[in-house]
């Protein structure tokens, strides 16, 4: 007879074991085809059509030259972070300040303006994309990396100042209160007293505004013609388009070379991107 | 003595309170504003008026009606386009979900160190740019290099060896399809292992107590409290099925014939190779109102379920 209180994990057995070997076959199959390509990367094309699984045997790194060179993916980063850095010093005071006032100061206009500015969440990209093309155009800014970083900052907007709101719901209403006892301003409350105490909401929205414009693929082909100002992901899918798979090698290296950035934030950051994801999903 | 009273008269205090508060309040919102309003509230009006004209940026906008609209139902990409979104978003719940469903379940009844760093590991390929998950995708399913064709070479196996999983009108959908599950299928494992984690400790003591065994306590306790979640998820899919451009576009710009095309990549296609900007935009419409009565479904669900 079992005792009560005393839960112990030992009777799942070999469920618990077969369950856990499936789990762990699933994992593969997420992680074998970004690692897959450091097996092929160090090969001649040569020696990869000879024998392509074995082991390399000396290392060559020509093709990682290679591929830089076929990517030019030192331009593209360069771009890419100007865009990031823009769209996130752009959104995120935007969203905050109006997180801010939409948590704080009540009224019929805000809770009004609240809605309007969270409707703009569920406004799919396809629904206002020809017209900011034009736009762009009218207002010279098509071809720009800021035609780019405008528009992409107003869709970051909506679901931060959400998040903002949200948090700063959760402070106690006295901190600002007493502040105002002791004479401070409104604007002196809010960035002394209680912008410092929202980090967490702002190292959250810095990091994943910074790796939804970082991964952008869509607008970017749109706003961008010019070859010089091409992000990476825009390269990444020139590279797919113009040299496809026909030297293994050289595509392993090109891969390698622009997953590692995500990769290795990912690695360093991914305990706050998994929160981040979850704080904004389980709002609804 | 004059002077001091008027500093301290109560109704002008409070008078310019009351304006330094709604100036506070107008300046922080004001940013928020201009940005969706110059990028949201005038591109979506722009695009239902765009969807009622002949436009093609030369030349003077010309009134048509609907018959942008008529025009998209008899071409046959956009109908490969829409057949395609709704088969996608079909799949995408019937296997996702259920796949997340048990991977979600089972990292959060069976924890030990081996599941415990897994959650990092699923979500993984849901943060990759989808440039990059499209150029993995090509790696494995790219005819004669390719991984798996060249796995068949390897081993002599001439069925995997001779299929052309991106050139066959037959497989193509299915090999894109393929990739953005390995992609997307991580966010809903997260967000489900994340309700399952905020249900009271007492439901897993209570069951382990009775003697529930894991699938019966998944199917049972799990499975009836997770319906809204999984409602959601399943809007989700919906919605980015419809949307979807990036990795079709990327693998097969939406070919061969129109075996991948979907309304994105119709919409690129009607408005930044054929500069039809009204069919365009129409397409971007139907997207819209299609997204709309999906989240509508969604939130008139919630109030059945309360």
């Amino acid at each position: 007879m079992r005792t009560g209180f005393k839960l112990h994990r030992a009777h799942y057995g070999w469920i618990e074991v077969f369950i856990t070997i499936i789990l762990v076959l699933f994992a593969l199959t997420v992680i074998v085809p970004m690692c897959l390509p450091l097996l092929f990367v160090f090969k001649t094309q040569l020696e990869y059509s000879y024998d392509p699984w074995s082991l390399p045997k000396h290392i060559t790194v020509k093709n990682f030259l290679e591929a830089w060179d076929a990517i030019k993916i030192g331009e593209g980063l360069a771009n890419t972070l100007l865009v990031s850095l823009g769209v996130v010093v752009l959104a995120v005071p935007c969203a905050a300040l109006a997180g801010y006032v939409f948590a704080r100061y009540h009224s019929k206009v805000t809770e009004v303006l609240f809605y309007a500015i969270l409707v703009c969440y569920f406004i799919p990209i396809q629904m206002v994309l020809i017209p900011l093309y034009k736009f762009n155009i009218k207002l010279g800014l098509s071809n720009t990396l800021l035609g780019l970083i405008l528009p992409m900052a107003a869709f970051n907007i909506p679901f931060w100042v959400l998040i903002y709101r949200s948090f700063f719901h959760t402070l106690p209403k006295d901190l600002g209160d007493a502040a105002c006892i002791d004479g401070a301003g409104h604007a002196t409350t809010f960035f002394r007293i209680m912008l410092p105490l929202a980090s967490p909401a702002t190292t959250l929205a810095l990091l994943l505004i910074f790796i939804a414009a970082w991964s952008d693929y869509f607008l970017s082909l749109i706003m961008l013609n010019d070859q010089k100002l091409f992000t990476m992901q825009l390269r990444v899918s020139q590279f797919l388009n113009a040299y496809g798979v026909d030297r293994m090698p050289r595509y392993a290296a090109a891969a390698i070379i622009s997953m590692s950035p995500t990769v290795i934030l990912y690695i360093i950051g991914h305990k706050w991107v998994i929160k981040g994801t979850l704080a904004g999903a389980l709002k609804e | 003595m004059v002077q001091s009273i008027q500093i301290f008269d109560p109704i002008k205090t409070k008078k310019t309170a009351k304006r330094n508060r709604a100036i506070f309040v107008s300046l922080c919102i004001f940013p928020s504003l201009l940005f969706l309003v110059m990028f949201m509230y005038y591109p979506i009006v722009e695009t239902f008026r765009l969807s009622f004209m002949k436009s093609s940026g030369l030349g003077q906008d010309r009134f048509i009606g609907l018959d942008n609209y008529r025009k998209l139902f008899v071409s046959e990409e956009f109908r490969a386009g829409l057949v395609h979104v709704l088969t996608w978003a079909f799949w995408s719940i019937v296997i996702q979900l259920p796949l997340a469903f048990f991977i979600a379940f089972s990292l959060t009844f069976y924890v030990n160190r081996v599941s415990k760093p897994m959650r990092a590991i699923y979500y993984m390929a849901n943060i990759m740019p989808s440039a990059i998950t499209a150029m993995l995708g090509k790696f494995v399913f790219s005819p004669n290099n390719g991984i798996l064709n060249n796995l068949g070479n390897q081993f002599g196996w001439d069925w995997l060896s001779n299929m052309d999983f991106l050139g066959s009108e037959r497989l193509a959908f299915w090999s894109v399809f393929a990739v953005a599950t390995w992609a997307y299928t991580g966010f809903p494992i997260i967000y489900l292992m994340a309700r399952i984690e905020q249900m009271p400790k007492e439901f897993k003591e209570a069951a382990e107590l009775d003697g529930v065994t894991g699938w019966k306590y998944a199917w049972y306790i799990l499975l009836p409290n997770l319906v809204y979640p999984l409602r959601i998820l399943a809007v989700l899919c919906t919605i980015g099925s419809l949307k979807l451009f990036d990795l079709p576009y990327m693998m097969t710009t939406g070919g061969p014939g129109h075996a991948t095309v979907t309304l994105g990549i119709s919409l690129y296609r009607q408005g930044f190779i054929n500069w039809q900007y009204g069919r365009a935009s129409a397409i971007g419409v139907i997207i819209f109102l299609l997204s709309l009565i999906f989240t509508i479904i969604q939130f008139s669900g919630k109030k059945e379920a309360a």
